[in-house]
């Protein structure tokens, strides 16, 4: 593995700590920076200050909806490739999730080789 | 209007008097009359018709006719025969005398204008009026007993609710239309039957009736269930009153209601709200589920990719080790050795085969989890209000996969689908009825397997014809007594036999299949077991019938 001295940057955002974990896990021989943490107020603060390439975030969390996070990053960071991903797509209102300009909606669980295979299309420089 | 007229008449007394114009004439026959009293009304005709007229104007109580007026007086008589007021005929002389003969018959009575008159005639006019009024109360009396008689005759014939009238014995007396379409006998057949032949043994009415019957009490509104003479359960609301005539008793009036259309509503609501609160459930668990089996399973397959490079570097170490056993410095040779011995005695080799085979295990699992939840949050979140285009073959799939899970292990599923064109439906409620048509199925195997052991099979089948699609669920189950075929799609057949719980999930897929404008049947299966088929046709009933 070559290291690349300028990695793109990825953030994963879930209040579940373990699927951070589980995720790291999945991605962590893919070469990026990335960037974790349960507290959708720091993603904020990192959409603003940290060279993001692509966000992944949940939707139901405490204190700030995967949905309101996104918007927030299209408005901060409009460069990020935004992806959700939920156990409950149904509780997401359709109208908002096109609004979103989602690249995808990724369902937990999630299959490994299509999870990769979305990040690395939208990380390629 | 009818009223009024009888209080006044039972006020004043009316009299026509008919009489030639002269005066001199009816002066004493008016005189007569008026000794009568103050309430005394007296009408005045010369002529015949006038007479008659003034007769039904007045509803007169007597009328007097002058025997100068002849024919005229002839035709009076005639005319008021039989229904009308009494007649009274007043004669003049011996020759008129002759002539009365003649129309005498129709006469009350016939007084002559000679001595007396005027003590005689009051006196004869006074017993007529009595008597004519005496007459007509009479005759009302039996005309309003008559019309009351019609008017409960057309209430008990109409009333919606069955009405029996009891013996003492609890034999029908009496029963209405109602009464005898509720309990599906035909016209006349009731008479002389006990009630005791419809009611469900052990029926709350049964004791109700019983204790009407000898202790006098009232029964409001218990509910009952009517056995038909073929076959079928009717649910009844059930009232039972005594009939007591001089401190005896008589028998009983039973008065109940077909609950059937109500229960059904009932059942459908309770039903609609059940599913509501599944689908509520299986949403949220979905959810609930589906964050831990996020990185339960992405775990897993990273352990997996893990697994293969620990398994790498272990074979290299294993080499390593060899070599170094073998040729290595002694100080060196002796760890090597070591190491070895510790990998046998591990048995390393198995551990890796045996982590990758638990892992592979899980991730298995994990899928299934996964699908089931797929699937619970389909069955949530399915319109079941909206008509849709749909493959039968997929409903009855994903129905299967989740009923699944809970019979795997002690029944064998078959499919063996058809190709099957696309059919209108309510594809939730179709599923609802193939839940239950499985369960059934299930439960009846496991019956047969605790009675007789063995393992079942499930064959699921579709087919497809010109007009209809055929879904059958076949079992090898323990299967339905003949006698019961024909009653367990009925609310309220549930025996044990059936099994609990499921007499209504059939009743229910009934509905629904025939609301599908389709049928469903269930038959014996040769070898033991039962065949549910459910047709539906091609070209759907219009959705405005199935609100």
């Amino acid at each position: 593995m070559s290291a690349d001295p300028d990695p793109p940057t990825l953030l994963l955002v879930d209040d579940e700590e373990r699927i951070l974990s589980a995720l790291r896990r999945s991605l962590r021989r893919e070469g990026w920076r990335i960037l974790t943490t349960s507290d959708p107020h720091e993603a904020v603060r990192w959409l603003e200050h940290e060279p993001i390439g692509a966000v992944v975030s949940d939707h139901k969390m405490r204190g700030m909806s995967g949905l309101e996070l996104l918007e927030a990053a299209a408005r901060l960071r409009p460069e990020a490739v935004r992806f959700l991903i939920t156990g409950w797509p149904d509780a997401i209102p359709a109208d908002r999730l096109a609004a979103l300009g989602l690249r995808a909606l990724i369902p937990k669980p999630w299959e490994d080789a299509t999870l990769k295979a979305l990040l690395r299309e939208a990380l390629q420089r | 209007m009818t009223a009024d007229r009888d209080a006044r008449e039972a006020e004043t007394v009316c009299i026509v008097v008919a009489a030639p114009p002269e005066p001199d004439a009816t002066a004493g026959t008016l005189a007569a009359l008026r000794r009568l009293g103050h309430d005394v009304r007296i009408e005045r005709a010369h002529d015949a018709e006038r007479c008659l007229a003034r007769v039904a104007e007045t509803g007169a109580d007597l009328v007097v006719v002058d025997g100068a007026l002849g024919d005229d007086a002839a035709r009076v008589l005639a005319a008021l025969r039989e229904p009308g007021p009494p007649v009274l005929v007043v004669t003049r002389d011996a020759a008129a005398d002759a002539a009365l003969e003649t129309f005498r018959a129709g006469a009350a009575d016939c007084v002559s204008a000679g001595e007396d008159f005027e003590d005689v005639l009051p006196a004869v006019a006074l017993e007529h009026i009595r008597a004519w009024r005496a007459t007509r109360e009479r005759e009302r009396l039996r005309r309003d007993a008559r019309a009351l008689r019609v008017t409960l005759e057309n209430l008990v014939e109409a009333m919606e609710s069955g009405l029996l009238v009891l013996d003492a014995d609890a034999r029908v007396l009496h029963a209405n239309p109602a009464a005898e379409r509720i309990l599906g006998e035909p016209q006349g057949a009731l008479r002389g039957r006990p009630i005791a032949d419809w009611l469900a043994p052990g029926a709350a009415g049964l004791s109700g009736l019983a204790r009407a019957l000898q202790a006098g009490e009232r029964v409001r509104g218990a509910e009952a269930v009517v056995v038909r003479s073929d076959g079928r359960y009717v649910p009844v609301g059930l009232s039972l009153a005594p009939l007591d005539a001089g401190g005896q008793r008589h028998g009983a009036v039973a008065i109940f209601q077909d609950l059937s259309e109500l229960k059904q509503l009932q059942r459908q609501v309770l039903q609609s709200e059940k599913m509501a609160s599944i689908g509520q459930l299986a949403a949220g668990v979905a959810h609930e589920i589906n964050n831990p089996m996020g990185f339960v399973h992405a775990n897993l397959f990273q352990l997996e990719e893990y697994l293969a490079d620990l398994r790498r570097l272990l074979e290299a170490a294993a080499g390593l080790a060899e070599r170094v056993a073998r040729e290595g410095a002694p100080e060196l040779q002796a760890a090597a050795s070591e190491w070895c011995a510790l990998a046998e005695k591990l048995d390393g080799e198995f551990l890796l085969e045996d982590s990758a085979k638990a892992i592979r295990e899980s991730l298995e699992g994990a899928e299934r989890v996964r699908h089931i939840v797929q699937d619970l949050r389909a069955f949530a979140h399915r319109d079941d209000g909206e008509w849709v285009m749909a493959d039968l073959n997929r409903c009855l799939d994903s129905t299967a996969h989740i009923v699944w899970t809970m019979m795997k292990h002690s029944v064998v599923l078959r499919k063996e689908y058809a190709p099957l064109p696309p059919v209108r439906c309510l594809p939730l409620q179709l599923e609802q009825v193939f839940m239950n048509l499985l369960v059934n199925a299930y439960q009846a195997i496991e019956q047969r397997v605790a009675e007789r052991g063995g393992a079942g099979e499930i064959v699921l089948r579709t087919e497809a014809d010109a007009s209809c699609v055929r879904v059958s669920v076949i079992d090898d189950g323990v299967g339905i007594p003949p006698d019961h075929l024909h009653r367990i799609f009925d609310p309220f057949f549930t025996t044990k036999e059936v099994g609990v719980g499921t007499g209504l999930g059939l009743s229910t897929s009934f509905d629904i299949v025939r609301r599908h404008g389709g049928t469903i049947r269930a038959q014996g299966r040769p070898g033991g077991g039962t065949i549910f088929e459910v047709e539906l046709p091609l070209s759907a009933p219009a959705p405005a019938s199935t609100s």
